[in-house]
């Protein structure tokens, strides 16, 4: 098995295994996720407020604050890790990985990513079950434009980190950033050409296409998923630069496994 | 193995604080399966010259070269050879098992768990872990822990071990099991070690080779054996029975050499510091001047704390 494959399969499990140790506060998660799926699926609209999604459907309400949540854990797969890390004392510990910082931080966030799938899949199941209600997905379009979307969320994650690593304790201001990734959620990428440039923006409105407008991937031309993915990648790259300016500070003031 | 030249580091000034020279242009290197000690006061610079040679603190100049890989320029290359353990029992997840620590450090080393199994058990049991290995970090004792972290620094395989005060805060006990251990690492397996303490007795233990540093400056180099050597032919014990006269006192407190240690009613003793063979025949002249009895001149036994004490106070310069 590919390196990076197997450090992949170690966070899964490492994260697995965390998951299932503190069952009762994993079982709150998940009750909350649950409950939080009925009431969109109740058509309960205060949740519109609350994740900035477009669209009046049960479907746009569900995908919206699915992608939102993806984007608050990917974010926060990234930025919490490493302070907790550094917190812990294991952060010098992955630095030292063969794989690189960069690889290993990705290599957490994807085994995250996949984790939180199954736990959304099995909870909106449940949640779809109890209210026999039925939603109407196109998953074949939606899946590569939530990667997509996620990309910048990521890329803020690796900003939010690295800053961290230098400034040390900025939580108060971390948590602002949950209402920021809301703010891009709803941004008006559609009609503002310049919003598309924002994090997650552009990636959020396709979505938003595809679960209002009805829209099948390849019906929102190649152009635009392109330039939303080449966005995302752009931010990524972004944040991740922005990490390593902070982590070069860091080391050079000898604080990188401080916290 | 390791090669470290002409290594700076100064930490740049923070909060109206001037800048910190922590390490101030050192240069030494370190032979395949040896185990050094890194030595010095609190604040001498082994923490950062250890945490350089991980990569996690960039120095202001010098190269620092790991099996012929330049750290600067062939990071990820040149740390593939080594593991640290650097913040102790923090080096481990404590909400994992000690097997589920095992497991994982050695994916991040690159490494298959599935096909290292056979060595996750070996160090499980060379470490006296084996009854434990199911049991989460946090539950094991401080030594336990310990032992962990330097186990999860070995499953990586890597050539090149170090060990920031690997028996900080641990009782004798677990203290002696670390040291054995050490050797048999570099004795067994062929690592090369390099660990820094303040514990004397792991180094006159464990070490074949140690670097006094102070003030961010190498003050010694050299093995413990010869530093051990070079201080021991200087002092000795000489014991006379009963007291010494006014004058006798007044003319070996004259000497700097001389300490007179014990005196009671009974016998005297008195250290000298031999550095020429003049000062210990004009003791015995002084001695003799009242006929006082010696009843014995003994070598004094040297210890490893000693000689770092007089070579880093006295800013000796070892070999």
């Amino acid at each position: 098995m590919p390196k990076k494959l197997l450090l992949i399969q170690a966070f899964f499990k490492k994260e697995f295994i965390i998951y299932r140790r503190y069952l009762l506060n994993s079982l709150g998660g998940m009750i909350t996720l649950y409950v939080v799926f009925l009431l969109l699926l109740g058509g309960f609209q205060g949740l519109r407020t609350l994740t900035g999604v477009e669209g009046d459907t049960v479907e746009g309400l569900v995908v919206g604050y699915v992608l939102w949540f993806f984007m608050l854990s990917t974010y926060q797969d990234v930025s919490y890790a490493l302070r907790n890390e550094a917190k812990e004392g294991t952060l010098e510990q992955l630095y030292m990985s063969v794989h690189g910082i960069g690889w290993v931080m990705g290599a957490k966030v994807v085994a995250a990513f996949f984790i939180n799938l199954m736990l959304v899949a099995v909870l909106l199941m449940a949640a779809l079950v109890t209210t026999g209600v039925t939603v109407n997905v196109d998953l074949f379009s939606l899946f590569p434009l939530v990667v997509g979307t996620l990309l910048g969320s990521v890329g803020i994650g690796f900003a939010i980190g690295g800053i961290t690593l230098v400034l040390k304790r900025i939580d108060s201001y971390t948590q602002m950033v949950q209402f920021l990734l809301i703010a891009l959620v709803a941004a008006p990428a559609g009609r503002v050409m310049w919003i598309r440039f924002l994090p997650c923006s552009y990636g959020s409105n396709l979505i938003a296409q595809v679960m209002v407008g009805g829209q099948h991937i390849t019906q929102l031309g190649l152009g635009n998923v392109t330039a939303m993915l080449f966005i995302g990648i752009g931010h990524l790259g972004l944040g991740y630069g922005v990490y390593k300016l902070c982590e070069r500070k860091a080391m050079v003031q000898g604080t990188l496994g401080h916290y | 193995m390791i090669r470290v030249e002409s290594l700076v580091k100064t930490y740049p000034s923070r909060k109206g604080k001037p800048p910190i020279k922590a390490v101030d242009d050192i240069s030494f290197s370190v032979a395949a399966g040896e185990l050094l000690g890194l030595l010095g006061p609190n604040g001498a610079g082994k923490t950062t010259t250890v945490k350089m040679l991980c990569g996690l603190i960039r120095p202001n100049s010098g190269q620092i070269v790991i099996d012929g890989k330049d750290l600067t320029q062939r990071r990820i290359a040149a740390l593939s050879k080594v593991s640290a353990v650097l913040e102790g029992n923090r080096n481990i997840y404590w909400r994992l098992t000690a097997r589920e620590n095992l497991e994982f450090f050695a994916a991040l080393k690159g490494l298959n768990p599935a096909h290292v199994r056979g060595d996750i058990d070996h160090y499980l049991e060379l470490f006296n872990l084996t009854e434990k290995a199911n049991v989460e970090a946090r539950k094991l004792s401080r030594g336990m822990q310990q032992k962990l972290a330097i186990a999860v620094a070995l499953i990586s395989q890597s050539r090149v071990v170090l060990l920031d005060e690997p028996t900080l805060g641990l009782d004798v006990q677990a203290s002696y099991e670390i040291r054995q251990l050490l050797k048999e690492i570099v004795h067994d397996q062929g690592r090369t070690v390099i660990l820094t303490t303040h514990d004397m007795n792991v180094v006159q233990d464990t070490c074949q080779r140690v670097i006094i540093v102070n003030e961010g400056r190498i003050v010694a180099d050299d093995s413990v054996h010869d530093l051990l050597d070079l201080f021991r032919v200087r002092v000795y014990k000489i014991t006379i029975q009963g007291v010494l006269t006014p004058c006798q006192r007044a003319s070996l407190l004259d000497m700097e050499q001389v300490i007179i240690k014990e005196e009671s009613p009974e016998r005297t003793s008195i250290s000298v510091r031999l550095e020429e063979s003049q000062v210990l025949y004009g003791v015995i002249g002084i001695l003799g001047s009242n006929n006082s009895l010696i009843e014995s001149i003994d070598q004094e036994q040297n210890n490893f704390e000693r000689v770092f004490l007089e070579i880093v106070e006295g800013g000796t310069q070892g070999a």
